[in-house]
């Protein structure tokens, strides 16, 4: 992957808001993959790539109890990377390297907001002394620097990711034949719709809104074959 | 009063700011609440300043009723204990509602509806209008919620009977199954294209198995989505390279 | 099987509870154990809220709960059983001896308690009733939501 600096530095910075957007300020979704990926083609000029690795981690994405997870992928800055990945290597090889640029990115994104959470954690009970005292300044200090340390965090998250998404055409493209990029793409697109489809169910519950998820899905299959 | 308000909904953009274990969310919500705090006078500022900080956890979007609750018993001249008693009282229905409003029903249902959209040739148009339409819902129920309890302080439940939310709340669960049982099928398609017909074969019959495993009821806790996916890119790649 | 866990959150009924637990186990009602929130009307309807509608809340205080325990484990629908805190599980299992599990799924912190597990937040004293409870033959595991694994009691107190 070869990219005008001025386009990297686009990416980069989109992808520390994507960051920040997931749990810090002001959570408005960008971090979804939807608008995280669209928005990464968009300044790559190729917005179809970043439509389909949008819609491939949105999938994942529903693989994430909405509650109370602990340690879940973050895969708003990895689809940043995937979409960068895929932009660098055409057709289904694109798809394959980027999806798995995007994973990883993801898997390492969600260990840094544990450890953001712990480091958050050790610096609030040292300054419990001045919390309890009721010092807006400090209260105020213990927080901006939570949200400045997770806006480093996105930084670097999205930097790896790009740095993946560097390294992965050298390494695997010319190892790969037409047939060997198809299978690592069917492989992880087929994963992606599994998770998504284990994850709705789950969302979906036995309760009522099984019924009409059914009907959605008829719909949906009728649409799908008319067309 | 106007101005302490809109600081207060400004900060609570930010309240998951310093998410930690100990707190959970606590230093963000006295961080939103200070403002309304400010003409307590001074011997009941900094202590109430300092209840405001206490451990807290609930949906982010409604925290706001919260810390408007909050903030009016304070001014009410509820004992601290009565405050502390209140705040406690916020988190599991605020996070349960919440949950349930947003991350189960608004969220997932505008996805689904975009999926479909992008399915059906719309491109980045839907999502446009899942940006738009989201933050609208968004940004609303966070100001509602300011308000709601800053005006009704230890009485907050009577806000959350509000006939809108129990509407919405009714409406958006059926809502979001129907749009992303919808979107499945038509995602598959949208995914599948590109693939050749062999190709499209292995695809339904890796997304079959690997659903099963994700479904099989010991793999919880040890098998998720991105393992699944890892493994199964990894097993690809193995594959590739040893059988070009 | 109809009370499908038994839980110690300080939350009580929370998007956990409701959505992480209440769908994979599809339960149906909540029995909310607590004496203080068993006489406060306003505190009832803000819990009340925190479901869906289709779900059964029941309060009770401690000796009510004992009462009624048996009829619950045999009601045909699937239900959770919440307790606020350490001390009321441990009166719970005094008064009813039938309860022969406690899933720890969050006890925050709080002033004199320290950390055990991310989730999991106690007192001296309150870890040692734990372990007085496990001691006795209940099985007390830490997990807060079903997709994580169970922590034995003895690796957290």
């Amino acid at each position: 992957m070869t990219l005008p600096v001025e386009i990297l530095i686009a990416l980069l910075v989109w992808g520390t808001l994507v960051g920040i957007d997931l749990v810090s300020l002001p959570q408005m979704m960008i971090a979804r993959p939807l608008v995280a990926g669209t928005i990464a083609g968009a300044i790559l000029g190729d917005i179809p790539t970043g439509l389909k690795l949008g819609v491939i981690f949105e999938l994942l994405q529903y693989d994430i109890l909405p509650v109370g997870a602990v340690r879940y992928p973050e895969y708003g800055p990895a689809t940043v990377a995937a979409v960068a990945t895929a932009h660098a290597s055409a057709g289904v090889l694109g798809l394959g390297l980027g999806a798995l640029v995007g994973l990883v990115t993801g898997l390492i994104g969600g260990i840094t907001i544990n450890v953001l959470r712990r480091v958050n954690s050790r610096i609030v009970h040292a300054a419990a002394a001045a919390l309890e005292s009721g010092d807006p300044s400090a209260l105020v200090r213990v927080h901006v620097g939570g949200l400045l340390r997770d806006a480093a965090r996105a930084a670097i998250v999205t930097a790896t990711g790009l740095f993946l998404a560097w390294l992965a055409r050298p390494l695997l493209a010319g190892a790969l034949t037409t047939r060997g990029a198809t299978l690592l793409a069917v492989a992880a697109i087929a994963a992606a719709l599994a998770a998504g489809a284990a994850g709705t169910l789950r969302l979906v519950g036995r309760g009522p809104n099984l019924a009409w998820f059914a009907a959605g899905l008829g719909g949906g299959l009728l649409v799908a074959w008319l067309r | 009063m106007k101005l302490a308000l809109a600081r207060a909904l400004l900060r609570l953009f930010a309240v998951q700011g310093s998410y930690n274990y100990e707190r959970m969310l606590g230093v963000g919500v006295g961080v939103a609440e200070e403002p309304l705090l400010r003409d307590l006078g001074d011997a009941k500022y900094r202590p109430a300043v300092a209840r405001g900080a206490h451990f807290f956890n609930a949906h982010p979007y409604l925290i706001g009723l919260a810390v408007g609750a909050a903030a009016r018993a304070e001014h009410d001249g509820a004992s601290p204990d009565q405050v502390e008693r209140l705040r406690e009282a916020l988190c599991g229905p605020l996070g349960s509602v919440g949950d349930r409003l947003v991350w189960a029903g608004w969220l997932p249902f505008l996805s689904g509806l975009t999926l479909v959209g992008i399915a059906l040739g719309a491109g980045w148009m839907a999502v446009a209008a899942f940006l738009i339409v989201y933050n609208v819902g968004h940004v609303a129920l966070r100001w509602w919620a300011l308000r709601a309890g800053w005006t009704h302080g230890a009485r907050v439940s009577v806000a959350l009977h509000n006939p809108f939310l129990q509407r919405a709340g009714a409406v958006l669960g059926p809502a979001m199954a129907f749009t992303i049982g919808a979107a499945l099928p038509l995602t598959t398609q949208y995914l599948a294209w590109p693939f050749e017909a062999g190709a499209r074969i292995t695809f339904a019959v890796v997304a079959g198995l690997a659903f099963l495993a994700l479904r099989w009821p010991g793999g919880a806790g040890h098998l998720n989505g991105l393992r699944l996916a890892l493994g199964l890119a990894a097993l690809a790649l193995v594959v590739a390279l040893v059988w070009p | 099987m109809s009370l499908a866990l038994y839980r110690i959150d300080d939350r009580l009924i929370h998007g956990q509870v409701v959505v992480g637990w209440g769908q994979p186990l599809h339960i149906t009602f909540i029995v909310l154990v607590d004496d203080e929130v068993r006489s406060s009307d306003w505190e009832q309807d803000l819990y009340r809220m925190g479901v869906p509608p289709d779900m059964e809340v029941i309060f009770a205080s401690v000796e009510e709960a004992a009462r009624q325990m048996a009829s619950w484990q045999t009601d045909p629908r699937v239900g959770i059983l919440l307790v606020g805190d350490v001390n009321t599980a441990v009166s719970l299992v005094e008064h009813a001896p039938q309860v022969r599990t406690f899933n720890v799924g969050g006890v925050h912190h709080r002033a004199g308690r320290t950390e055990r597990l991310r989730f999991v937040y106690l007192t001296d004293d309150e870890a040692a009733k734990l372990r007085q409870l496990a001691a006795r033959g209940v099985e007390v595991t830490a997990q807060d939501v079903p997709t994580a694994p169970a922590i034995p009691v003895g690796d957290f107190t």
